[in-house]
């Protein structure tokens, strides 16, 4: 069962929000019944009253329908207020559930599970299908539920007064409620599956197209490409016009039937007046109740088609969350590190997951605690994949790699950060304040070490004519910074950490030489003792290490013994 | 994003204007479908009068009744083909978007396209598009059926009584006055708590986003309880706003459930007095409730509008990207070349992006047909700056680069000579010949022999089981990264161009392929200027002029030397 992530959500502490909102959709569906029902009869009532004369009329108790009317006038009315505030509490309380435990299932791919060979965007898609999937409470629960029960109850409340016209009623909205919506869903169900895979491709070729921008320009291919893209889009818009038909089709179909069986109902009703068996008011009760009883199904046909569309996003929720992270987890607890923190790699070779290519083969070098150590090498020969070997987002192929005397593989990314700091090129800065950012880093920092850090990554004067100095807002992803100042902030981070490891990738890059030198100088003195690699291309930061390695053809060697 | 308002309501009223014809379709077959509708309704009171208080048998109205069902059927059709039109204005008002937003992006280049993430860019193109469909399908032919359909009823009801008239005249325009007042309280608080939702709501997928992060920085147990909070706190603030947003609804619905009960009891009081007949008083409890539903289809559809707002300040962004300032007019395929280029002439080159240090300045070098041309420089030094500003992607802060044809005049448009192949090149699904066809969809057998032999690309072609028909697969999957590359250079030459430019043509390549395609390159400099960023030794080795980028400087160097390797 693929809606099982979901079901395994109805908790306890969701259960209450969950059938509290149905129960006022029921409500509120029962009050819009009674509302157009007991109007009805008393239109009816008053009518007949009227005809009959004087007697009847002084008879004819209005107060008490009338009462009647505005009662389920104004339970209409509060009902249907608080049953939408109800369901979507618990559809979003529905959703957050979802969204922590799949964040809590993703957290031990990242990064190598979560990256999209297609060039789609995994990550917001993610965000909407623990959307839909959510949703599926008051997009497709409610509906149902309401139909099924409220239809029961609309069915026996028309028996009470006439058997037959209940039985019909039950068999129209029976007939609505099953197999029209169903066979909408069976018929949107391939419709749907398809649109998926045809929004995948869509999506995938407007991501190739984007990066390809410049070289369909030279190539004189842009409108061919335009053109190519027009014909994936005219495909993806006749599947949705499909669905669109298929859905308003099957809502007027089932107005068509209500109005079927009111007739029906109608005759029942006449001939059983005729007979003697029913007041006259009550035929036009029996009407009106009947047109107002198929309002229950309208949304049946849609509750279908997002029924098929949060299946499919719970089986790509599902399918994601169970893949096993390219790092399988230690088994057992992290052993604890042996002094001096060396670092030894030895034969190693890295082979990305789906690739033919190897990053590294068989390379071999010793960096020791305390040491000062640059990387060099090629833009794109794989320098910033050292970073991901040795932070265990991926495994390597073959040889050894030990830390402080013991083997890597017994850590997980997390074990290994108490001793490893990393200021990664492609680091994500979150949405929050300069403050927030660095106690992210380390929960623990006053002000006074984070204006230290923050003098050291240059970064000082900036936060301080900052408008509100630490606790200014960085924006989505950083963006309020410039590029320069999000790689210094990042910086500051990995320092705040104070692990005696530190790796940085680029610390400089996007700086004139004298903020470099500065950063560089500050950094140095404030972490005298610290183990640091730090990959570069540039040659200003080479004078600050004490020696070079560099990468080339898959290996990694002092600088001077490069062929 | 505030003050862009105004534009964007013109843009989508743009927008509008390109599926008029289908919008006012959908208006007139709704309205049409609405007054089938009615008289459907006419024809019900009038069966259930006759056969109630009339005492007529039921088979007497059997011709009512089969009327009855076939204005309603007929009504039900045009409502069917009115919903039809209105999606058909949304998918085809959105296929224009997207066409002219892909096309802008062309105009863009791939240099101004930078200036956005390209993430962003995507989902703009997707998500923000899509977004456009329902506000055009479903907002704007409801927004013209709440007026249509509510005259009708109200023409219809001042026909049969005077009292429910009042009663609906008075309560019908007063819902819009309460929507707007409620609604607009509604908007001031989430003005007021929009940060907290916007970064609570998003707080999903930026924590997705740092995951490498927050395992890098030791906080993945914290994270999730860090978001277990924020979905909370989302929830809470949500809620806060629409306990005040679902008012708007609330009011539609207490107007409606009101003047519903308002009629029933009046009429109910005229009936008992018999200063009234049941038919009209049936017939209006039957038009009361359809008078307010437009406006609930209206005001369930209004987050439509706001999604497409939202989608249209993203566009307009996308759409406000500076275009390159090449002249756009100029075909670049059927450009008579006469003479070809002889020099390219760079004088006093000064280039960057905006908010950056020139990435070099005062650059002046000459490049000449036959010749071979490497960039050389550390990463980030301007090769690839350069190389944009020969193709045309990005225009010098200052100086100018002329080209001069073989009788030595300038040349005025010459950047439709040039060629380009990238450091990833793009590989379509199809065959070979497919990929090849990209730069000349004419081409025939013989031209792309040619081109492929030039390039070094022929005997790898014919040695694949189906020759220039094998598929590349996704991605050039079937290929290896050299043959792409080699591919990608014949597909260059097809287009026979003055100016060549390859960025890093040997990197990710073993030094077996590098050199192969290294020397394919160099047959290919015989009629052409061809020009190469790279850092490969055996790259430079072959060139007959290095230029060295360094430190925001380059110097020409007319004889290939080591020491620029």
């Amino acid at each position: 069962m693929n809606l099982l992530t979901v079901s395994g959500l109805f908790t306890r502490a969701l259960c209450w929000p969950v059938f509290f909102g149905l129960a006022l959709a029921c409500v509120a569906a029962l009050a819009n019944f009674g509302l157009l029902f007991l109007s009805g009869w008393l239109l009816a009532g008053a009518a007949c009253a009227g005809a009959a004369g004087l007697a009847a009329q002084q008879a004819f108790n209005m107060i008490l329908p009338a009462t009647g009317v505005r009662f389920f006038a104004t339970l209409r009315i509060a009902t249907r207020y608080l049953e939408r505030l109800v369901t979507h509490d618990a559809s979003l309380r529905l959703t957050g559930r979802l969204r922590v435990w799949v964040y809590t299932k993703l957290a031990p791919q990242a990064p190598a599970g979560l990256t999209d060979k297609r060039g789609g965007d995994l990550l917001s898609r993610f965000v909407s299908d623990t959307d839909r999937v959510g949703q599926s409470y008051t997009e497709t629960f409610i509906p149902f539920a309401r139909a099924i029960l409220c239809g029961l109850a609309f069915a026996l409340i028309s028996g009470f007064f006439l058997k037959s016209a209940g039985l019909i009623l039950a068999l129209g909205l029976l007939v609505c409620t099953l197999p029209v919506p169903m066979s909408v869903g069976l018929l949107s169900a391939p419709c749907l599956r398809a649109l998926t895979t045809q929004r995948g491709t869509f999506q995938a070729e407007l991501a190739d197209t984007l990066a390809g921008l410049g070289e369909y320009l030279t190539l004189g291919a842009s409108e061919a490409r335009i053109e190519t893209l027009d014909s994936h889009q005219k495909t993806l818009q006749a599947t949705e016009r499909h669905l669109a038909a298929l859905e308003s089709g099957a809502r007027s179909l089932m107005t068509f039937i209500g109005l079927l069986t009111t007739l029906y109902v109608v005759m029942l009703a006449v001939r059983a007046f005729h007979l003697g068996a029913l007041s006259a008011p009550k035929i036009p009760m029996l009407a009106l109740g009947c047109l107002a009883a198929f309002d229950v199904t309208q949304p049946l046909p849609a509750a279908c088609q997002a029924f098929t569309r949060a299946r499919i996003a719970a089986e790509r929720l599902q399918t994601s969350c169970n893949a096993a992270p390219c790092v399988p987890a230690p088994t057992a607890p992290a052993p604890a590190l042996h002094h001096p923190l060396d670092l030894i790699v030895r034969d190693i070779s890295l082979r990305y997951p789906n690739t033919q290519h190897r990053v590294l083969e068989h390379a071999s070098f010793t960096i020791r605690q305390g040491e000062r150590v640059a990387l060099v090498g090629a833009s794109g020969i794989g320098k910033s994949s050292l970073i991901s070997l040795l932070s265990r987002f991926y495994p390597y192929q073959g040889g050894e790699i030990t830390l402080g005397g013991q083997d890597l593989r017994h850590f997980s990314t997390e074990d290994l950060a108490k001793t490893i700091s990393v200021a990664a090129q492609d680091f994500h800065l979150f949405n929050g304040t300069i403050r927030d950012t660095l106690q992210l880093a380390n929960p623990n920092a006053d002000d006074t070490q984070m204006a230290e850090v923050l003098r050291t990554v240059q970064l000082e004067d900036f936060v301080q004519h900052a408008p509100h100095g630490l606790d200014t807002l960085i924006g989505d992803e950083g963006l309020a910074l410039s590029g320069g100042q999000a790689r210094r902030l990042v910086l500051a981070q990995a320092l705040l950490r104070n692990t005696p490891w530190l790796i940085l990738d680029e610390p400089t890059e996007g700086l004139d030489q004298k903020t470099e030198y500065a950063l560089m100088h500050g950094l140095i003195s404030a972490r005298p003792d610290a183990t640091i690699l730090c990959i570069t291309h540039r040659r200003t930061l080479i004078p600050f290490m004490d020696r070079t390695l560099t990468l080339a053809g898959g290996q990694i060697c002092p600088a001077e013994e490069v062929p | 994003m505030h003050s862009k308002q105004p534009k964007n309501d013109w843009q989508t009223a743009g927008m509008a204007r390109r599926a008029k014809g289908w919008l006012a379709g959908s208006v007139t077959l709704g309205g049409m479908a609405a007054v089938l509708f009615v008289l459907h309704l006419t024809l019900l009171a009038g069966v259930i009068d006759d056969l109630t208080f009339k005492g007529k048998p039921f088979a007497a109205e059997q011709h009512t009744i089969l009327l009855l069902l076939a204005c309603l059927g007929g009504s039900l059709f045009l409502q069917w083909l009115a919903d039809m039109a209105g999606t058909e204005a949304g998918l085809r008002i959105a296929a224009h978007v997207r066409r002219d937003a892909l096309r802008h992006l062309f105009r863009a280049g791939p240099v101004g396209c930078t200036t956005l993430p390209a993430g962003r860019i995507l989902t703009t193109l997707t998500e923000g598009v899509d977004a456009l469909e329902p506000y055009f399908a479903q907002y704007i032919p409801r927004a013209a059926m709440m007026v249509v359909l509510p005259l009708l009823i109200l023409a219809m009801v001042l026909h049969l009584d005077g009292w429910s008239f009042v009663i609906l005249a008075c309560t019908g325009p007063l819902i819009p006055v309460f929507m707007a007042l409620v609604g607009y309280s509604a908007q001031s608080i989430m003005d007021r708590q929009w940060m907290q939702l916007v970064v609570l709501g998003s707080s999903f997928l930026d924590s997705l986003r740092g995951l490498s992060t927050l395992r890098l920085l030791g906080q993945t147990e914290a994270s999730i309880s860090r978001m277990a909070a924020a979905t909370d706190a989302h929830r809470a603030s949500t809620l806060s706003v629409m306990k005040i947003a679902f008012l708007t609804s609330a009011v539609l619905e207490f107007f409606s459930s009101l003047s519903i009960a308002l009629v029933a009891v009046v009429f109910g009081a005229r009936l008992l007095s018999g200063t009234v007949d049941f038919r009209s008083a049936f017939l209006v409890l039957l038009l009361a409730p359809e008078y307010f539903m437009p406006l609930r289809a209206f005001s369930a559809s209004y987050h439509a509008r706001q999604n497409a707002t939202a989608a249209a300040a993203r566009l307009a962004d996308l759409f406000t990207l500076p275009e390159m300032t090449q002249p756009e007019n100029q075909p670049r395929l059927t450009h008579t070349r006469n003479h070809p280029i002889a020099h390219l002439m760079c004088s006093d080159l000064t280039a960057g992006y905006p908010g950056q240090a020139p990435a070099f300045q005062a650059l002046s070098c000459t490049l000449s047909r036959g010749s071979l041309t490497v960039i050389t420089g550390e990463s980030g030094a301007g090769k690839t700056t350069f190389l944009r500003l020969v193709l045309g992607f990005l225009q010098p802060s200052s100086g100018q680069i002329t080209a001069y044809d073989t009788t030595g005049a300038p040349l005025e448009v010459w950047q439709s000579r040039t060629a380009w192949v990238p450091q990833r090149p793009v590989m379509t699904m199809g065959s070979i010949a497919d990929t090849l066809r990209l730069a000349k969809p004419n081409a025939t057998d013989a031209e792309l022999h040619a081109a492929a032999q030039q390039a070094d690309a022929l005997e790898f072609i014919e040695a694949l089981p189906q020759g220039f028909a094998t598929s590349v697969g996704e991605r050039g999957a079937c290929l290896s990264g050299g043959q792409i590359k080699r591919l990608a250079l014949a597909r260059a030459l097809l287009r026979n161009p003055d100016i060549l430019c390859l960025d890093e043509p040997t990197s990710d390549l073993d030094p077996a392929s590098a050199l192969r395609v290294a020397h394919a390159i160099r047959r290919c400099s015989a009629n052409r200027i061809v020009l190469v960023a790279t850092h490969h030794a055996d790259m430079v080795a072959l060139a007959d002029q290095c230029l060295h980028i360094s430190d925001g400087h380059g110097e020409p160097f007319s004889a290939p030397q080591r020491a620029c390797a």
